[in-house]
């Protein structure tokens, strides 16, 4: 056995977690806040188009993701003060309008007869959003000070990753003729213009800017 | 997307067809058969009991009831999420309370699940009864406390009753699978009910008229829910007021002795009316 | 083969005769009862509930409380498949009574509850057989209720359903 009094590095050899992060505290608050609100307006109109989907399969499914995401929104509630935002509220809100648009226009579908149009918005169209932009957070952020976020992040994504493939196979189950193709296609056109004009769910940056140099890529000391 | 959903717009595939509480209270055979009981002819509602022929048959129906129940409370739990603002005023709700009702769709969502596998178990098809809309209706209500009341404590605390005597009546029957479901969905129902007393006295704290609103509304849909007393605390009755489960979820001793006579009362209430439609019909006759 | 229903018209539910009358002739053709027997079936519209009595084989006198017949969707509305449940089960047991070789079953009255539904489930599974739908799963739950929820109680369930013609011994040997 190893002499337990002989002094060992702090990180381990396999340990490659590294200091420099792409955010700072604000950054992160500010993002996290976005979070926040995106996750409510998803788990708010899961809920309420449970009632309005004929499909049984598709109410249930519905039923269970609208308590995904309502927990993601409680833990990046409970993350706020952490990030030093003591009034959760000033910060959970949306990036910009053209987001508040795209949400109106993802939660404009009621009738019965739209459950294509419902699923296509939150499973092709946002959740995907979501994911791309918590990978960049969860790839970009110091894995030793914001270790708190990733651990959120990481379970965020494991519900989005699950709940976009059960969204995905509904659709398609759902999808059965030509007809029903286009109206798939058409929305998820109309709504991704919106989120491009949005800049994804936190506005300009939610992946990160391609023309900029990679942020916290191996540049360590 | 509207706020407040009205019941006759839930979506359904062909396999549901409704059937409304009028249509029961009008079905000239229930003042017959209620009237015969009255005057010592008919056959009394007793306690589901395995060693009844048609036991199978009437735990099928009331499970099938149960399961569009379930369907309905994931509905109005998920329509609460959507149709309040947050905020203090009456008509908006805090953060934590949309959060409790996501998990209770969640919650809802599994016992959608569960009756559905239950039901093949039991040789049941999807739709094979027709569906009263009841509990959505409660879910209705504009006022959130008063949704909260009428669905998470009177039709809630209803499911505890049910469960619980399906439970029991899995036991006796020996069914291992109605047993397992039963118990797992009666812890939910528990967790529900108190959802709904916590809720209560949190936000009519400093309301007191609120509240008393709240529990007569409450007392409406438990008498309603007593079906003419067959739900109550007596031997006879049909399905038996869970005691133990209700104090879990909340209920005071003196609430739920309250329940118990508001069910006796829906019983002389059904009988009366039955001796009187007896009486109109021989003098009309 | 003569059957008749009565009442002739219904006031509390809405019942047809007539439609009750078709679907009875057709299926005590398909039962195989005796040519020539004298079919009564009556009606009493006053209860929704379901309880069946045979009040005589020779002739085949049947009384139904209305339930019976009634579409579980569709309150005080006729289902078709229920009379073909309710009459393809007791055809059979009619027949069956009618059959010397089947045996000498007790009154109905005196038909122990495992006994009877042991039968029921050997009705049914001919009923299917005849191309009706008989909810054989529903059928199997209430074999269940009163044989036990085992492995052992599900084979004899299989060999009743399957059996084209038991007599009662054999039946209640099944059983045990």
């Amino acid at each position: 056995m190893a002499d337990p009094r002989a002094p060992r590095a702090p990180f381990a050899p396999w340990d490659r977690r590294e200091l420099p992060g792409a955010f700072t505290v604000e950054e992160s608050a500010v993002r996290v806040g976005h979070y926040k609100w995106i996750e409510m307006k998803l788990f708010e109109v899961l809920g309420g188009w449970v009632a309005t989907v004929p499909e049984l399969d598709v109410k249930m499914r519905l039923g269970t993701h609208t308590y995904h995401h309502a927990w993601h929104a409680e833990l990046w509630h409970k993350r706020l003060p952490e990030l030093r935002e003591m009034n959760p509220e000033r910060l959970t809100g949306p990036p910009n309008d053209e987001l508040v648009t795209f949400v109106d226009a993802m939660t404009e579908p009621e009738a019965p007869d739209l459950t294509i149009e419902k699923l296509v918005g939150a499973y092709r169209v946002l959740i995907p959003h979501k994911i791309a932009a918590y990978t960049y957070h969860l790839n970009n952020t110091s894995t030793i000070t914001d270790a708190p976020t990733i651990r959120s992040l990481k379970f965020a994504l494991q519900d989005e990753l699950e709940d976009w493939r059960d969204g995905e196979m509904l659709i398609q189950s759902l999808i059965a003729s030509p007809e029903e193709v286009r109206r798939a296609a058409d929305h998820q056109g109309r709504l991704e213009h919106l989120m491009v004009l949005a800049g994804g769910i936190v506005g300009p940056g939610s992946i990160g800017d391609s023309s900029a140099p990679a942020a916290g890529n191996g540049v360590v000391s | 997307m509207k706020r407040s959903l009205p019941v006759d717009e839930l979506a359904r595939d062909d396999r549901f067809v409704r059937s409304s509480i009028e249509d029961r209270l009008t079905d000239p055979r229930s003042a017959a058969r209620a009237g015969a009981v009255a005057e010592g002819r008919g056959r009394r509602r007793r306690p589901i009991s395995p060693d009844q022929p048609g036991a199978p048959d009437a735990a099928r129906s009331l499970m099938h009831g149960i399961f569009v129940g379930e369907v309905q409370a994931l509905e109005g739990a998920g329509r609460t999420c959507w149709d309040f603002d947050l905020g203090a005023g009456d008509d908006e709700v805090p953060f934590e309370l949309k959060l409790d009702m996501a998990r209770q769709c969640w919650d809802e969502a599994r016992h959608v699940e569960i009756s559905c596998a239950l039901a093949a178990w039991m040789g049941t098809a999807i739709g094979e009864f027709a569906e009263s809309t009841i509990l959505y209706e409660a879910a209705c209500n504009d006022d959130p406390v008063m949704r909260l009341t009428g669905v998470n404590r009177a039709l809630e605390g209803l499911a505890i009753d049910v469960f619980n005597t399906m439970r029991e009546f899995g036991q006796a029957a020996g069914d291992p699978v109605l047993e397992f479901c039963e118990d797992w969905m009666l812890a939910d129902e528990v967790t529900h009910v108190k959802m709904g007393s916590d809720w209560l006295r949190r936000l009519t704290a400093q309301d007191p008229d609120r509240r008393a609103r709240a529990l007569e509304f409450q007392k409406v849909v438990d008498k309603l829910f007593s079906y003419g007393g067959i739900r109550g605390d007596d031997d006879d009755s049909p399905v038996r007021l869970a005691r133990r489960f209700r104090e879990l979820a909340g209920f005071a001793a003196a609430e739920i002795d309250e329940i118990a006579e508001l069910s006796r009362e829906a019983a002389r209430d059904r009988a009366a009316k039955a001796s009187a439609r007896q009486s109109a019909s021989r003098q009309g006759g | 083969m003569p059957v008749s229903v009565s009442p002739d018209t219904f006031t509390l539910v809405d019942f047809d005769p007539a439609a009750i009358a078709e679907t009875a002739e057709e299926l005590v053709g398909q039962v195989g009862l005796p040519a020539g027997l004298d079919v009564r079936i009556t009606i009493d519209e006053r209860t929704p509930l379901g309880r069946v009595t045979v009040e005589s084989l020779e002739p085949l006198v049947l009384r139904i409380e209305g339930g019976a017949f009634e579409d579980p969707k569709r309150p005080r509305q006729l289902s078709r498949a229920r009379v073909v449940d309710v009459l393809g089960l007791h055809l059979f047991q009619a027949r069956d009574r009618l059959d010397p070789a089947f045996g000498a079953p007790p009154v109905d009255a005196d038909v122990p509850i495992a006994h009877k539904v042991a039968w029921d489930t050997h009705a049914m599974g001919r009923v299917e057989r005849l191309g009706h739908p008989a909810q054989r799963q529903r059928r199997l739950y209430h074999f269940r209720n009163r044989h036990g929820f085992t492995d052992a109680a599900d084979a004899a369930f299989d060999r009743l359903w399957s059996a084209d013609r038991l007599s009662w011994p054999e039946l209640v040997e099944i059983v045990g």
